[in-house]
């Protein structure tokens, strides 16, 4: 146990997380050469695309170091990216340390001093490690001096590495056996482990891996789980090195998966205890608050033959990700769907993608919205994450709208752009500090100003350089109505938003514009319009289709008619029916590009 | 097995240059026509095909491109002399013709031949049109075409016309339609510009009239046609009682066409079985001409299916304006009439088709919106 140290790293996304495991995986000499896939920790095929690490993973690597001890470091990877701060806490409740990997030129992103906040907080030993440093533009002064204004990082022992040419490595390895505590854990004492993280194998059911706290956790031993006092029987454990290997038994300060027959994700819940029902644990491990979502979409088959699949597809998913949350949805224009709950937007992408990847399913998703709080006049405070759901305005004492606090980095010649576009998000500055060349603005902003395209936008606004973090803060009242539209008279129920009423007016000629440039023109004359309650705010017209005739047709070559037949039906399959109105399903997302348009 | 009847389609590929929105199967004429060996190939090809039905006369005969009128009337005249023996005395003969000069010379030795049809691709009678539809002749040949094939003794003539050209406006529209009239063609296709895969047009779209001026040019010209006597029995043709194209009439009313020349395609009924085939030849003049000598001329069959029936029927006869009647149906698929009926009851409802007795055709919104009713058919999957 004093040989081990478990150990998470820290770094913005493109700042060389991936490229350093894969350095330390291969220094240790845990794979062949040919077995070593670049960036092995990144497993999925969706996030080796994206470049980000969206489920935490762990590798059990040897290292002797110079003291002629080998020990054991336990990479727990971290997920770099807003969406999954969740997940990053969860990582570090598994380390006593955590490497603070920044870009030698790129400099401090807000990102990293969150997830370096929370590492701090949870009384890691933090080290800073500058990447890179082999590239002309490094300028680790600067980026030193960032460290410690910004997260207050003593960088007197900093260390310069360059992860892709190898540079530093060795002293990094030695820095993280000197440096990061050994686990603190009682061999001795009941067993007590904490579930960081549970999957679903095809073949094994659930995989959780754990940390082992106290105690030693042997193969064959009958667990129980702390919360559920469900009991499972412990088929096989042992660790990722970074290939599965099973052990006999995983020993206190460990950190290893572990295989108990446990049939569904609910069986484990990630935060969870497990312990011996023979000889329990008095407390324990303090878990992680169970997490919210934040940003709610409808998603809908295009077929409506595809809802059993779809149906069985998003049971798979969530038994790999605990925090995607769905129940059914029944929408008069989409038909039989499910309304997802997902951490924020780069989640929601992710699983609609997953979705459609891995299960080859073809879908509509609404546009997102967050959760807002309702006041009725009745006195119930209700939560609704579908504009469908909002009662009639006459039950409506208040809306309350999700407020975030948004910490921004920004180096300052983009700061004019970045304040412009946090105030056209209706923001609020409350902090506004110089470190160093950045800026680190501190804003509130109404949450749903943020879901939909808000990281784009600061991105373009500072050329990439502007890098920001959030967290919930409170509801808040606000003049909140929901926008119909409705074709034809027939209210379309997937086209609703919740929108501030000074919007309203602007939105609702902005979506009805664009819809009457998505719906093709149909047999009869199409009406869009868009109301509040009963007040038309906007109005547009598809005129009516004159006809559709092919004007030859000889008998001879008739394929090719017939092929434009089968194209003309199958372009039908893919619309949505409202009343006799066929409504592409570019429409239904409609509702998210009017912002984009007034760019 | 009763079979339908029957007629034939002779392509020739060539015309002197290819317009930019023809998407038929034609070559640029090289700058000797291989006449010799292509009628070669055509008489041989014909004798294949009058040899796969057997004791059936020919009741129509339409020989298209390309520009047929480019080819020598000798050669045609040839032809038709193989195909004699078949044909009945009142069989209708047509020939696709260009109004250039150099073709407008022959129309009385294609008469003599035994041509007694000519279709005249005039498109338009506006000079700037012309130009931009890429056509060799201008305002003048197109109006002598037609005075030349009525001196030549064509008492039956058509001339093609299309309208919501490039950025032609409906009085223009109206100003070629009335050219056309004046010369008092008792047959008149009126197509609208489609731009068509594989066309220059297609690729590089010119600025068309938007869908409702293309409307308004259909409906202003569908009054001064019918102002003038013509009856619209297709969706693109006009006729003089009694001047409709019997050989197109054919094609619409699901009838079998033998079918000879680069690219051409046939439609065959077995009197045995009932079953019907399609067939087409190579499309490359060299290569049709090669299989031909080979001995095997088809280079693509297939049998219809149930289905592919009732819907290949339906793409025809609802263009008629006079549709069809039950027993033509069954008489032309061998299919009881209830295979049509799923289609059939759903367009009846919507009241895109009427049903007066055995006759069943398309109503007024039908016909406009035709591709909507003949999706019903289309065979699920």
């Amino acid at each position: 146990m004093k040989r081990i140290r478990n150990f998470s790293i820290i770094a913005h996304i493109d700042h060389g997380k991936s490229t350093l495991a894969d350095r330390l995986i291969e220094r240790c000499g845990a794979l062949t050469e040919r077995e070593m896939a670049e960036q092995v920790l990144d497993s999925m095929d969706l996030e080796r695309e994206r470049g980000i690490t969206i489920k935490a993973q762990s590798v059990a690597l040897r290292y002797t170091a110079r003291d002629g001890e080998t020990y054991q470091l336990n990479i727990i990877d971290t997920p770099g990216h807003v969406d999954f701060s969740y997940e990053v806490s969860r990582s570090l409740a598994a380390c006593e340390g955590a490497l603070l990997v920044v870009d030698a030129s790129q400099g401090v992103e807000a990102q990293s001093v969150a997830n370096c906040y929370t590492a701090v907080d949870q009384g890691l030993e933090v080290i800073p490690v500058l990447n890179k440093i082999d590239l002309p533009s490094a300028d680790p002064d600067r980026v030193n001096q960032q460290i410690e204004e910004i997260i207050g990082l003593d960088t007197d022992d900093v260390l310069m590495i360059s992860a892709k040419t190898g540079q530093g490595i060795e002293d990094l390895l030695e820095a993280l056996v000197r440096r990061i505590p050994a686990p603190s854990g009682d061999p001795e004492a009941p067993l007590k482990a904490l579930i960081m993280d549970s999957w679903f194998d095809n073949y094994l059911g659930v995989v959780c891996l754990v940390r082992i706290v106290d105690g030693r956790l042997k193969k064959g031993d009958k667990i129980q789980v702390w919360s559920t006092k469900r009991e499972f029987q412990v088929d096989q454990l042992g660790i990722f090195n970074p290939k599965k290997t099973p052990l006999d038994a995983l020993e206190t300060g460990e950190v290893g998966f572990v295989v108990a027959g446990i049939k569904d994700i609910d069986g484990a819940p990630v935060g969870d205890t497990l312990t011996h029902p023979a000889r329990p644990c008095a407390e324990r491990v303090p878990g992680f608050k169970v997490v919210q979502p934040r940003v709610f979409a409808g998603m809908f088959p295009v077929s409506s033959d595809d809802y059993e699949s779809f149906r069985d597809a998003l049971g798979k998913l969530r038994l790999n990700d605990a925090s995607l949350q769905y129940e059914p949805e029944n929408s008069q224009a989409l038909g039989f769907g499910f309304r997802c709950g997902f951490l924020g937007m780069l989640h929601m992408e992710i699983v609609q993608e997953r979705l459609e990847r891995e299960y080859n399913l073809d879908l509509i998703t609404t546009a997102p919205t967050v959760v807002y709080e309702v006041l009725t006049t009745a006195g119930e405070t209700l939560s609704i994450s579908n504009p469908a759901s909002l009662p009639p305005l006459h039950k409506i004492e208040s809306i309350r709208e999700p407020i975030i606090q948004a910490n921004i980095l920004v180096p300052q010649e983009y700061v004019g752009n970045v304040i412009a576009l946090c105030e056209e998000k209706r923001g609020e500055q409350k902090d506004m500090q110089f470190v160093g060349n950045q800026i680190s603005l501190v804003y509130e902003l109404p949450m749903s100003e943020v879901v939909l395209d808000f990281f784009d936008r600061l991105k373009s606004a500072s050329r990439g350089f502007a890098s920001f973090d959030y967290e919930f803060k409170r509801f808040q009242d606000a003049n909140l109505v929901r926008l119909d539209v409705l074709i034809n008279g027939d209210k379309v129920d997937a086209l609703a938003v919740i929108i501030h009423r000074e919007d309203a007016q602007r939105r609702g000629r902005d979506l009805t514009e664009r819809l009457k440039e998505i719906i093709p023109r149909q047999m009869f004359e199409v009406a869009i319009q868009a109301a509040i309650g009963n007040q038309i705010v906007a109005r547009s017209t598809v005129k009516a289709l004159r006809k559709n005739v092919t004007a030859k047709c000889y008998g001879g070559d008739i394929s090719r008619k017939r092929k434009l037949l089968e194209k003309q039906k199958a372009g039908k399959k893919r619309m949505k029916q409202v009343g006799r109105v066929e409504i592409p399903q570019e429409a239904f997302l409609s509702v998210l590009q009017v912002d984009n348009k007034n760019n | 097995m009763h079979a339908p009847p029957l007629s034939l389609y002779v392509h020739i590929p060539w015309c002197v240059r290819k317009c930019p929105y023809c998407d038929f199967n034609s070559h640029a004429a090289p700058a000797r026509l291989p006449v010799a060996d292509y009628l070669a190939a055509l008489r041989a090809d014909l004798a294949g095909e009058l040899a796969s039905a057997p004791g059936r006369q020919i009741q129509t005969v339409f020989i298209g491109g390309g520009t047929p009128s480019l080819f020598p009337p000798q050669a045609i005249a040839q032809l038709l002399e193989d195909l004699r023996p078949h044909l009945p005395t009142a069989a209708e003969i047509t020939l696709e013709a260009n109004p250039g000069t150099v073709e407008q010379a022959r129309f009385a030795d294609f008469r003599q031949a035994g041509v007694n049809r000519l279709s005249i691709g005039v498109q338009s009678f506006n000079p700037q049109m012309l130009r931009r539809l890429g056509r060799i002749h201008g305002r003048d040949e197109a109006v002598r075409a037609a005075e030349a094939a009525v001196a030549a003794g064509f008492s039956n003539f058509n001339l093609d016309l299309m309208f919501a050209l490039p950025e032609q406006t409906l009085a223009q529209m109206l100003d070629d339609l009335r050219y056309a009239v004046a010369l008092d063609p008792p047959h008149l296709s009126h197509y609208q510009l489609t731009l068509e895969p594989n066309t220059v047009f297609y690729s590089k779209p010119p600025a068309l009239p938007d869908d409702d001026s293309a409307w308004a040019m259909q409906q202003a010209a569908g009054e001064v046609l019918a102002g003038h006597g013509y009856s619209h029995y297709e969706v693109s043709a006009w006729a003089r009682q009694g001047r409709e194209c019997r050989h197109n009439r054919n094609y619409w009313l699901f009838g079998d066409y033998l079918a000879i020349g680069a690219g051409a395609h046939g439609k065959l009924t077995n009197p045995v079985d009932g079953s019907v085939r399609r067939y087409r030849k190579a499309k490359v003049p060299a290569l049709y001409m090669g299989q031909v000598r080979a001995g095997t001329p088809n280079v693509e069959e297939r049998r219809l299916h149930r289905d592919d029936l009732v819907l290949e029927f339906m793409m025809n006869a609802l263009r008629l304006s006079d549709g069809f009647t039950i027993p033509m149906f069954e008489q032309r698929t061998g299919l009881p009439f209830k295979a049509a009926e799923p289609g059939l009851g759903t367009a009846l409802e919507h009241g895109w088709v009427e049903q007066h007795g055995e006759r069943i055709r398309t109503t007024a919104q039908g016909r406009c919106f035709l591709n909507a009713v003949l999706e019903l058919f289309l065979p699920e999957g």
